[in-house]
């Protein structure tokens, strides 16, 4: 049951920015937005006034999260945290854990922004709502200056000797057999002042665009991404999975990085790898010779990274659905690794901190049963009683990995994410 | 045509059920480690997987069953492993990427996956394919419905994977 078209409106991104920022931090709105500059990734939405939740049962989450979503109108916007991957996949996990398995949310009302065309859709029941709401959008308060928190230390999980430790393990597991790449993540810790929160995500909006971004709150928590990868996307009947491996620095001018990414036989297996993994978890619910890899190795350029992946894609077996396709694919094959299930007790053996929402995925769950997804990565979690945020990098370990080139990208990763001072 | 496809927790068990079904034209039941019986089937197909064969001593009786067996990576270690035959680590092991071979009458490039490989082979067995390297890549038995590819026909890294597929099932009399 979709929601009725309450209202409408014309804003530039400036105007939106401030709205976002303006609902997110005054009226609890949950966010999921594409920066601009990509042109399949178009939509903003945000969602106010939960008028149902859920949380998805880790013993068998497809029945409650079919019969939420049938419940109640118009989209539920949410996440899965990676845990519940570890829940789903049988494996135990002892570790202190900040959030619920997943979490979905219905909503009074709805906006909706396209960068295409600047139009404002606002999507509800309530007239008193959608008026306050035009009102609001009719005349946004802007985006409050940037005012970078001072440096703070970072404090990480591991150190580095534990890290390249950890790396070390993981390819003794590899040449073992166990497993042909898994990853290994560092969670940071530093000190953020979370009534910033909202701005630093729409002010990463405006200067670090990111096809994934996202902003939710879960009590005290909230929960801040500017994610490069779509996990799943169902549209009609036709899943696509985009992974995304391989990634090299550049500066600008400099000739040729491209090519040079595609053509280094590491990057290309790792990416061969996922694409692997992925057409598995697309072919358990797709129909058999309709899985097919397009545009491999494609790069496209974000802040300052060039990033490698390919599309793969494939059409629903009939009686199949999105809660299926979603639950039977998390957690996503790019950032876990192959053979899935025991890299996943791997890496919950080597890594001394919980993932959290990292690595989990951000979802909208159409009505219509489309879905559109991303990976948890680039992603934080700011704590607003304790003002603090923890965020979170890895990298992919294979074969020809080395424990100290590991740390280095790793620490590169998340310095390049929570660059401040030049935001 | 029916293929019971034993899946040991692995991340290419779905490739492998699309491609089984497309080129054998079959009904594919999937069923986790260890199968209890391949009783009924035409074709008892075993999965990839990780760690070592000496960790599914299930497949035993299976493989004296008669049912006719097609093991893939570790599908073909547990066939090799049961008559006797061993696997070791393989230096420089190569993970997703794909190299040429000869397959029955033709040189096609086929996907790899494997840190581990056949060091010895088992009694009865014979190599149908190996790399430039000298790795086994394909093996059967002499005289039993028995085959096994050490790599991965179903990756999309492999050129044919149903022309591999039609190989094993001329050797394993089902075409």
């Amino acid at each position: 049951m979709p929601l009725p078209l309450a209202a409408s409106a014309w804003l530039d991104p400036g105007a939106f920015a401030g709205l976002a920022a303006h609902l997110a931090r005054h009226e609890g709105a949950d966010l999921l937005l594409s920066g601009a500059g990509w042109p399949d990734e178009d939509l903003c939405l945000a969602g106010l006034r939960p008028t149902a939740e859920h949380v998805p049962d880790p013993a068998d989450p497809k029945p409650g999260l079919r019969a939420f979503l049938a419940a109640h109108p118009g989209p539920a916007l949410g996440f899965l945290s990676y845990p519940l991957g570890l829940d789903l996949h049988g494996v135990p996990s002892a570790k202190p854990r900040a959030l619920p398995p997943g979490l979905f949310r219905k909503y009074a009302a709805l906006l909706s922004w396209r960068h295409s065309s600047g139009r404002l859709e606002i999507l509800g029941s309530d007239p008193a709502l959608a008026r306050e709401l035009a009102r609001l959008a009719a005349c946004p308060p802007p985006l409050p200056a940037w005012n970078p928190p001072a440096p703070a230390p970072l404090e990480a999980s591991l150190d580095r000797p534990g890290y390249e430790a950890a790396v070390e393990r993981a390819l003794e597991h590899i040449r073992g057999g166990d497993v042909y790449q898994c990853t290994l993540s560092l969670r940071f810790s530093r000190e953020f002042p979370a009534e910033q929160g909202p701005d630093l995500l729409l002010r990463l909006w405006q200067q670090r665009p990111a096809p994934f971004m996202a902003w939710f709150r879960h009590g005290p928590l909230r929960l801040l991404s500017v994610s490069p990868e779509r996990f799943l996307r169902l549209e009609q009947g036709r899943a696509l999975s985009q992974p995304i491996k391989g990634t090299a620095a550049f500066r600008e001018g400099e000739p040729g990085p491209e090519a040079a990414l595609r053509n280094s036989p590491k990057e290309d297996a790792e990416l061969s790898m996922i694409v692997d993994l992925m057409r598995n978890d697309l072919s358990r619910n797709c129909a058999p010779g309709s899985v097919r890899v397009d545009r491999h190795k494609a790069v496209f350029r974000l802040d300052r990274l060039l990033q490698m992946h390919s599309g793969v894609s494939g059409l629903l077996r009939p009686g199949r659905d999105g809660a299926d396709l979603l639950l039977d694919a998390f957690p996503p094959g790019s950032v876990t690794g192959c053979p899935k299930r025991r890299a996943l007790e791997i890496m919950e053996r080597l890594e001394p901190h919980c993932r959290d929402i990292f690595c989990g995925c951000f979802a909208v769950l159409r009505e219509n049963g489309d879905l559109d997804s991303s990976v948890a990565i680039r992603t934080a979690i700011l704590d607003s009683r304790a003002g603090r945020l923890d965020f979170f990098a890895g990298s992919g370990i294979v074969v020809d990995s080395r424990p100290e080139r590991e740390y280095g990208e790793t620490l590169a990763k998340a310095a390049n994410f929570l660059r401040l001072e030049d935001l | 045509m029916r293929i019971l496809l034993a899946d040991n927790a692995d991340s290419f068990t779905w490739n492998l059920e699309h491609l089984l079904a497309l080129a054998f034209h079959a009904r594919v039941e999937v069923a986790p480690y260890p199968p209890a019986s391949a009783c009924g089937f035409d074709l008892l197909a075993i999965s990839p997987g990780p760690g070592h064969p000496r960790e599914y001593p299930a497949y035993g009786p299976l493989l004296d069953s008669g049912v006719p067996v097609l093991g893939i990576c570790l599908g073909m270690q547990i066939i090799n492993e049961h008559f006797g035959g061993t696997t070791d680590r393989l230096p420089g092991c190569v993970h997703g990427r794909a190299e040429a071979i000869d397959l029955g009458d033709r040189t096609l490039a086929v996907a790899r996956y494997h840190s581990l490989h056949t060091a010895a082979l088992g009694q009865g067995l014979e190599v149908l394919a190996v790399n430039a390297d000298g790795v086994v890549m394909a093996l059967a038995h002499a005289t039993r419905p028995l085959a096994g590819f050490q790599f991965h026909p179903e990756s999309f890294l492999t050129e044919d994977g149903e022309h591999c597929l039609a190989f094993a099932a001329r050797r394993l009399g089902l075409a």
